[in-house]
């Protein structure tokens, strides 16, 4: 039994719900992996402190995720408001090889306490970016996507790539599919440093 | 109204689906073709999926004014032969059990999911609590018997909603899904059988025979000494009731002298096919000294902790009950009589089926409660006691 657990937090709208099911539909749906998502369901979805978590069971051999709730420690944290940040510890993160990371989005948060505790965190301005570049804060979903694909290691591009065709409307796809490269790209980054060992 | 086949069934495979939605699948592909409710948290996308669903197979989805219009249209829509659904959660359960006793009484097959959240009144509406076990049971007035079904993933959603309308159409009795706030919101992939297979499961709603012309509802037949429920009868056609329905009647539907026979007949369809009703689980109890018994999504959180303590050499299984009502008393007496302990995780205070399952202990086994509300148990919870009774 390998569970993969991901947790995102942050608040309502902005989009933290939406990437938990992108994550699930390219493992689950795509990979064929076991896989359960839950997600805040009340006023906080729509602009409260807002939650959303993914159980990936590595092997595949298992047809039905056990406990279907994220168990701390995770592998995968994403913080996406200052509040959120607040609640982060540095035990809720895994300590091991190849996985345990935490993500943050350092141009809404200014700082996450915790980070330092942690040896895979990187804060990305997820949400600057998106605006800069793509001209709407909805782009931060795919860079998150792409920084997940590669940091995770769970599911292929390919399935990914699959995801966002299915979620993102067609007239957004080519803007979408760029924000992945660039989250592909920032993760490829940070592996690299983190491999230098001067993260 | 005619069911159109092709778009009944979803396409065969691997579907990514809210539990919710997998529920009404599910009624879908068992032929569902009336569906009244109101919408209430945590159900609502029952009715939201069916209101979409339901126009394309050819059926009809009825958001009602309140409760108890919806619950009298399903029967209504029964009794005229269409399978038929409602879906609510405790405070809309409260409001229909008026209706479920005199459906009870008629023996109109139907459906009632019921997606449990906390109460008591309006409670936290978003947060699971299966606090409704015991209303479920006793859910009216007078004496009758309910099955009540206990899924704990979606794919179970699914398939248990086709055996809930198979076991509404073979016994003639109000027949629970009980889901809660968090399984019904719950995203899983639902592995979706192809429709021959689906078909070949689904009893179908079915005139009487003309040898059940007369003889309407359950009896026990003289000869035999069998109990016999025949097909529902259909108003608007030959079998159409007479007016005394609502008063303890014979076979005919005609009032009786008799009451006990008829307190026989619609209690004794439920508890003489115990066997046949109670869908019962195991995992590792052959050699396990420590039983713990739950249903719905507790048992996950139990499958995690027995692995656990397996690894530790404590002898624990799980006895799970998919059917918690009718109580499978002599499968679970078999089970528990030579446990040390046996616990219980459940999510809600009482422990309604902790105290069925004393009444099937001996006096000097203990049954341990776990009690939650809210929010179901952490492996932990469930392992700390495993622990310390292995002591």
């Amino acid at each position: 039994m390998t569970r993969f657990e991901t947790r995102i937090a942050g608040y309502g709208g902005q989009g933290v719900i939406t990437l938990s099911k992108m994550i699930i539909t390219a493992s689950s749906l795509y990979e064929g992996l076991a896989g359960t998502q839950t997600e805040a369901y009340s006023a906080a979805a729509r602009g409260g402190k807002c939650w959303a978590e993914v159980v990936i069971d590595l092997d595949k051999t298992v047809k039905v995720i056990d406990y279907p709730k994220a168990l701390e420690p995770y592998d995968f944290l994403i913080i996406l408001s200052e509040e959120a940040a607040a609640d982060v510890k540095p035990n809720m993160i895994k300590k091991e090889p190849n996985t345990g990371y935490l993500i943050w989005d350092n141009s809404t948060i200014q700082k996450v306490r915790a980070a330092k505790k942690v040896d895979k965190s990187l804060g990305i301005p997820i949400q600057k970016m998106a605006v800069e570049k793509f001209g709407n804060i909805v782009y931060g979903n795919s860079i998150l996507l792409g920084v997940f694909t590669i940091l995770s290691g769970i599911f292929s591009e390919e399935s990914a790539l699959e995801t966002i065709k299915k979620f993102v409307p067609s007239s957004t796809l080519d803007r979408n599919l760029e924000s992945f490269e660039l989250g592909k790209q920032e993760a490829i980054e940070f592996l690299n440093r983190l491999k230098e060992g001067n993260n | 109204m005619n069911i159109e086949n092709g778009k009944r069934f979803l396409p065969e495979g691997r579907h990514l689906m809210m539990g919710n939605v997998a529920m009404a699948e599910g009624a879908l592909s068992s032929g569902l073709k009336f569906f009244g409710g109101y919408p209430i948290t945590p159900s609502t996308e029952v009715i939201e999926h069916l209101a979409v669903r339901l126009p394309q197979v050819g059926g009809i989805c009825m958001q009602m004014e309140d409760e108890l219009a919806s619950i009298n249209s399903v029967i209504g829509a029964s009794l005229v032969g269409a399978k038929s659904m409602t879906a609510t959660s405790g405070p809309g359960l409260s409001l229909m059990v008026e209706t479920i006793s005199m459906a009870a009484n008629l023996e109109v097959p139907f459906v009632f999911c019921d997606v449990q959240r906390n109460g008591p009144g309006t409670g936290f509406v978003t947060e699971p609590h299966h606090n409704d076990i015991g209303l479920v049971r006793f859910s009216g007035n007078g004496e009758f018997q309910v099955i009540a079904l206990a899924p704990m993933t979606c794919q179970e959603l699914f398939d248990l909603t086709i055996t809930a309308f198979n076991y509404a159409e073979t016994y003639r009795c109000p027949v629970y899904i009980l889901s809660d706030a968090y399984l019904g919101h719950l995203h899983e992939i639902v592995n979706v059988p192809p429709k021959e297979e689906i078909q070949k499961r689904v009893i179908d709603r079915e005139l009487p025979t003309p040898d059940q012309f007369i003889k309407k509802f359950t009896y026990k037949d003289d000869i035999t000494g069998e109990l016999v429920i025949p097909k529902p009868p259909q108003m608007g056609t030959d079998y159409c009731p007479g007016m005394f329905l609502h008063q303890p009647h014979n076979y005919e539907g005609l009032p009786t002298p008799k009451p006990m026979q008829f307190m026989e007949a619609i209690m004794d369809k439920i508890n003489k096919n115990k066997d046949k009703i109670c869908i019962t689980e195991q995992y590792k109890l052959d050699d396990a000294n420590i039983v713990i018994i739950a249903y719905g999504l507790p048992v996950r959180s139990s499958y995690r902790a027995v692995d656990i303590a397996r690894k530790e050499n404590i002898k624990v299984g799980i006895f799970r009950l998919v059917t918690v009502w009718p109580f499978p008393d002599k499968r679970v007496k078999e089970v528990v009589k030579d446990a040390r302990a046996v616990i219980v995780p459940e999510l809600n205070y009482t422990g309604y089926v902790a105290e069925q399952v004393e009444r099937v202990t001996k006096l000097d086994t203990p049954v341990i409660k776990i009690p939650k509300v809210c929010e179901f148990h952490h492996p932990d919870d469930i392992l700390n006691i495993i622990r310390e009774v292995a002591k």
